[in-house]
């Protein structure tokens, strides 16, 4: 077989290692994306359902644990203020080396619910976007905690 | 549908991998006269064959893995397979062959058989001891040496390196037992120069690791697989406890057991003039020849190589085996050295981030040690030819020849799709939580 020919090969066979290379990555990258899309998704629900909630304000908030190995289903009023975290005198304590001692607070000011970050190592999330500074809080939002998930109620 | 999704990505990259596979030996055998394209095609057959087989194998076992490893692996499978061939047309490289489909069928029983990973930390010490003893059968008088190492049993017509399939068995003890221990380990009594130090008896276990990676280096003079085994352990132990005192402790323990090992055996002062002054002429051709010629193969390959079949790979010792990212490097250049590098660190990432969406500590420590073993040993070897460390032999995983190698690598993907699959197909507390909430919002108040 002529050198010249081999060469073309040899070149086409690289072109072709390197477009594995860019579909793998591609692929990656696919998966990625329909997560981000779906972090919007809960975000717009979660507008629809706080419009009510403007209208019919009531003081006594609650906070509902959706997804929790040990305190499923419990519900906790928020009550002015409301402690989240590993030690033992938080108003909700989980037990789990994801979550700081001392994680995050609820807090109501002026009508509002906020929901602050305590300098927490591995975050609070809030519609699954991790919050850097105190949030406004709506009915049906959901913060995720290690793997702990509540949702605002009322 | 995600599920289906995934597996048809999978597919589709398979398609890719398995063209560009036996694109690889069919340029083998058009580049040379002594070849004819008739002599690759068998060989094509089996290797799509096996690779569609398995996959449909995953599309019944592991619908929601991961869709890269498979894919990822079949590449670096099919281009070593065509570079085997290249250099032993008639030896190694049917022989490969075998041990692709051998491999492949352990792979699916593997899926087929471990249903749930979790069921492996049940058997946790006696994986521990069936891996300690593979480890150390070779240095047992059942062993038998190979160019100074003693790493191989030969049994009947066949030799086996149980030190392959011992790294699997060991990866799941040390992820069971961490698992189990990992906050008494992480507990840290004591606080010495702001360092916050653990109970002394936490150093037990990798002080114990430590002297299996010194009796495997003593005993079977096997250097790569001694420093495989210790870093396992090591990262292993820092991911559960994520205290960074085990870790500086750690490399305390190597670099002793790097000086001892260099005071006392000869042939790791060997290497080490070997790697400090590979082109000295009292040793280029003697012991420094096959490093040497390592080099001038990845010299001569430039950036684009010289294509494959037209260079003299052959020229280096052991090039199917230990040196076969050098021979890699001759008939692909720096450009085809890249992308299998790259290809390796996809499977890592893919690996890190099955480890990441494990729900639970077990499977967590396993797929984090399975990915470390399979880059570790990436690293050292790639090191130890492109002259970046000192070289200790031990195999490329898919790429090099070699059995046992293949095989357990093999199980060890399978067990990584399996975690995977696992982490992907148990319901996502964020998933359910969405559905709630959508639910909920549309009940009229």
């Amino acid at each position: 077989m002529p050198v010249l020919v081999l060469d073309v090969l040899k070149y086409a066979f690289l072109a072709i290692l390197y477009l594995f290379v860019a579909r793998a990555v591609k692929a990656i990258y696919v998966e990625l994306r329909p997560q981000a899309a779906g972090g919007g998704a809960p975000k717009s629900s979660a507008k629809g359902a706080a419009r009510p909630s403007k209208r019919t304000k009531k003081p006594t908030r609650t906070v509902a644990v959706i997804e929790d190995e040990k305190l499923k289903g419990k519900t906790f009023a928020v009550d002015g203020e409301l402690f989240i975290g590993r030690s033992s005198d938080s108003d909700i304590t989980l037990d789990v080396s994801y979550v700081s001692s001392k994680h995050a607070r609820l807090f109501e000011r002026d009508e509002k619910c906020m929901l602050e970050d305590l300098g927490s190592t591995n975050g609070t999330y809030l519609n699954r976007r991790r919050i850097t500074a105190p949030t406004e809080l709506q009915r049906g939002d959901q913060i995720k905690i290690g793997r702990t998930i509540m949702e605002m109620r009322k | 549908m995600r599920a289906a999704r995934r597996r048809n990505t999978e597919l589709s990259l398979l398609i890719l991998a398995l063209i560009i596979g036996s694109g690889a030996l069919a340029l083998v055998a058009v580049a040379r006269s002594t070849d004819r394209l008739a002599d690759v095609i068998p060989f094509m057959i089996v290797l799509v064959v096996g690779y569609v087989c398995a996959h449909l194998v995953m599309r019944r076992f592991a619908r929601e893995a991961d869709p890269l490893i498979l894919p990822l692996a079949a590449i670096l499978n099919a281009i070593g397979l065509a570079v085997i061939y290249r250099l032993s047309p008639k030896g190694s490289g049917p022989a490969q062959v075998s041990w692709t489909v051998v491999g492949l069928v352990f792979f699916a029983a593997t899926l087929m058989l471990v249903r749930d990973f979790k069921v492996l930390s049940r058997y946790k010490y006696i994986l521990g001891f069936v891996g300690l003893g593979l480890l150390l059968l070779p240095a047992t008088p059942l062993g038998t040496p190979i160019n100074g190492a003693k790493l191989w049993i030969r049994f009947g017509g066949f030799s086996f390196q149980p030190g392959e399939l011992a790294k699997i068995c060991l990866v799941i003890f040390f992820a069971a037992y961490l698992a189990e221990r990992k906050e008494l380990l992480a507990i840290a009594s004591k606080k010495v120069l702001s360092f916050h130090i653990p109970d002394l008896k936490h150093f037990g276990p990798l002080l114990v690791m430590w002297g299996v990676s010194l009796a495997v280096m003593f005993y079977e003079k096997d250097l790569g697989s001694s420093l495989l085994f210790f870093s396992i352990f090591l990262v292993m132990l820092y991911i559960a406890t994520a205290r960074f005192i085990y870790m500086a402790f750690g490399f305390l323990l190597f670099f002793a057991g790097a000086y001892i090992g260099y005071q006392v055996f000869d042939h790791v002062q060997l290497r080490v003039r070997i790697w400090l002054d590979v082109f000295n002429p009292d040793l280029i051709q003697g012991d420094a020849y096959q490093m040497a010629q390592s080099l001038f193969a990845l010299a001569t390959g430039g950036l684009f190589g010289t294509g494959f079949g037209q260079g003299r790979p052959d020229l280096i010792p052991a090039a199917e085996t230990d040196f076969v990212y050098s021979a890699l490097g001759e008939e692909l250049g720096l450009m085809g050295t890249v992308a299998i590098l790259m290809i390796f660190m996809l499977i890592v990432a893919r690996g890190l981030r099955i480890a990441v969406r494990a729900r639970d500590d077990f499977g967590q420590l396993l797929a984090i040690g399975l990915t470390v073993t399979l880059g570790v040993q990436t690293f050292i070897i790639l090191g130890g030819v492109t002259r970046l460390l000192p070289l200790t032999g031990i195999t490329l995983p898919f790429v090099s020849y070699g059995g046992s190698s293949l095989l357990s690598n093999f199980i060890l993907i399978a067990l990584l799709i399996r975690i995977s699959h696992q982490g992907a197909a148990e319901p996502d507390p964020a998933a359910t939580a969405e559905i709630l909430i959508g639910g909920r919002g549309s009940v009229p108040r």
